[in-house]
């Protein structure tokens, strides 16, 4: 029981990180249809923006952790004039956005080898690897901290999401953008914004991700495991990509635990494939309904 | 109050509108009947701006219209859109404060929900549930209402009696009469050719991409030619 109890609060960590990754694929998912396959480059960003703000730079850790959301925040907004405005514009077919989000992605990965080289990087110790103990669970301070702070995010994106009246634009342009213009609403300031939000998490993710494991150029390759927990959830759905991410996170942390760390991703995204012939909307999904 | 001059539209090779003219003034209702086809959504979303006319000019108010969709909104025009398309994803009363998106005079727009909810009590009631499962004469309603939040000068209503039962269609024509009485003007497209003359001051006749016919809507309503093409009137 104890080492079950241990395994979820290492799966809760982790699946947490993943849920803020999960929720930039979703945000852009439900307002353009389409899956921003560079969001994993605008994360792997973030992880080095406080690897060097932190490691080089020497900032204290709270200027280091939100200058580099600022930085991906920045970087997420260019990639939407850059990559994806043109397009808009021209009212290119998904397949066209799909295919620049691969380009940005390939070109971001490339530019930081090129540029930064490809070894990995480890962020200098900045909690105390001391657990807390509480009865015979050991839960790690790295761990608690990674939960908390994604917890307040996603806590506060639900509210920006669901009660505000620029929160309630971004579902009503998920819905129709057409008619939202109608109403007064800026939808390319709603794309923006919707890219800062996802950028903006996605740096705060790329940091907490840094921090407990390494940087290097292809976290990108595991990021995309935030998007299958995006798709199981219900790709456009907030609470759908929140819970797969948790879900895929307990279940890479008990397969782990109980059985192999090798055949981790084997099973856990063998079980996703199955729950998705079963149910090709994903948990949460409701076609043509709630998207947002 | 809104005059358009000399309009054309292409969607790709299609010239849709071939040089339209209307003029809309203050306190009227102007409808516009024509068949499928003839061009009259086209010409609402011209004017507000969600479909770019490659010639001519829209004035509004003695100046021209600026050109994003919302901009136009600021300057006191507002759609409904034909089908409703209320946010099937928001609450009743969501949608209605989001039709209230470009206010800040909270007061003027707690004032206006009132009377929408005193126009539409329906909607009152419903106000927390979510907006696709309503039926859909209480969507048009909400539609009406959602576009009336933004407190507009000039509203343009596209096939608002689209797909209704006959009592629905009275309802919403008299709240349509409802909105003249408070000063606002209204420029009415619709298929429903008997109800539209019938409601309307003004009228033109669009077929084709053109304006064929224009006049008081009474005395088309007397027009046999439109009452062969329109009304369904035999000789």
């Amino acid at each position: 029981m104890t080492q079950f109890l241990q395994q979820m609060i290492n799966g809760l960590s982790i699946g947490s990180v993943y849920a803020l990754m999960a929720v930039g694929y979703s945000l852009v998912y439900s307002i353009m249809n389409f899956s921003n396959f560079a969001h994993g480059g605008v994360i792997m960003l973030g992880a080095y923006f406080g690897f060097y703000f932190l490691a080089v730079f020497k900032w204290p850790f709270v200027f280091a952790f939100f200058g580099a959301a600022l930085g991906s925040t920045v970087l997420a907004v260019l990639l939407e004039r850059v990559a994806y405005k043109p397009l808009r514009m021209r009212n290119a077919p998904f397949l066209y956005f799909i295919i620049s989000a691969m380009g940005a992605s390939i070109l971001i990965e490339n530019f930081v080898i090129a540029t930064i080289g490809p070894t990995f990087k480890t962020y200098p110790q900045v909690l105390s690897r001391e657990p807390f103990q509480i009865g015979a669970l050991f839960v790690g301070r790295l761990d608690t901290m990674i939960f908390v702070t994604s917890a307040v995010c996603l806590a506060l994106l639900v509210y920006f999401i669901d009660f505000t009246k620029v929160g309630k634009a971004i579902r009503a342009t998920a819905f129709n953008a057409r008619v939202s213009a109608l109403m007064g609403i800026n939808t390319d300031m709603i794309i923006i914004l919707v890219f800062a939000v996802g950028g903006f998490l996605a740096g705060v993710a790329g940091v907490l991700f840094g921090m407990k494991y390494t940087v290097y150029p292809q976290i990108g390759a595991v990021t995309i495991k935030s998007f299958i927990a995006a798709v199981f959830g219900g790709l456009g759905s907030l609470p759908g990509a929140v819970i797969g991410s948790v879900i895929l996170g307990l279940l890479e942390t008990l397969i782990s635990g109980y059985f192999s760390s090798q055949f981790r991703d084997l099973i856990s995204f063998s079980l996703l494939i199955i729950i998705l012939v079963f149910r090709p909307i994903g948990l949460m999904g409701k076609p043509s309904e709630e998207k947002a | 109050m809104l005059k358009v001059e000399d309009l054309h539209v292409y969607y790709g090779g299609i010239h849709a509108l071939k040089g339209v003219n209307i003029a809309v003034d203050k306190g009227e209702i102007v409808t516009i009947i024509g068949a499928n086809g003839a061009g009259k959504s086209t010409l609402l979303n011209a004017i507000s701006g969600v479909v770019r006319s490659r010639e001519g000019q829209i004035i509004f108010k003695d100046n021209p219209l600026p050109p994003l969709p919302h901009t136009i909104v600021r300057e006191g025009i507002c759609q409904v859109p034909e089908g409703r398309m209320v946010f099937a994803n928001l609450t009743v009363k969501d949608n209605l404060v989001l039709g209230a998106y470009l206010r800040k005079d909270t007061g003027g727009i707690e004032r206006d929900l009132e009377n929408v909810y005193r126009l539409f009590p329906r909607l009152k009631e419903r106000e927390k549930q979510m907006a696709g499962t309503l039926s859909g004469g209480e969507q048009q309603m909400l539609a009406i209402g959602r576009g009336l939040m933004s407190d507009p000068e000039l509203m343009l209503l596209d096939e608002p009696s689209l797909g209704l039962a006959p009592i629905l269609v009275e309802t919403i024509y008299e709240v349509i009469e409802g909105i003249k009485s408070t000063g606002k003007t209204l420029l009415l497209v619709e298929q429903n050719a008997y109800k539209a003359l019938s409601t309307a001051d003004r009228a033109y006749v669009l077929e084709q991409g053109r304006i064929v016919k224009s006049g008081r809507a009474r005395e088309l309503l007397e027009d046999p030619t439109i009452q062969e093409s329109y009304l369904g009137v035999r000789k």
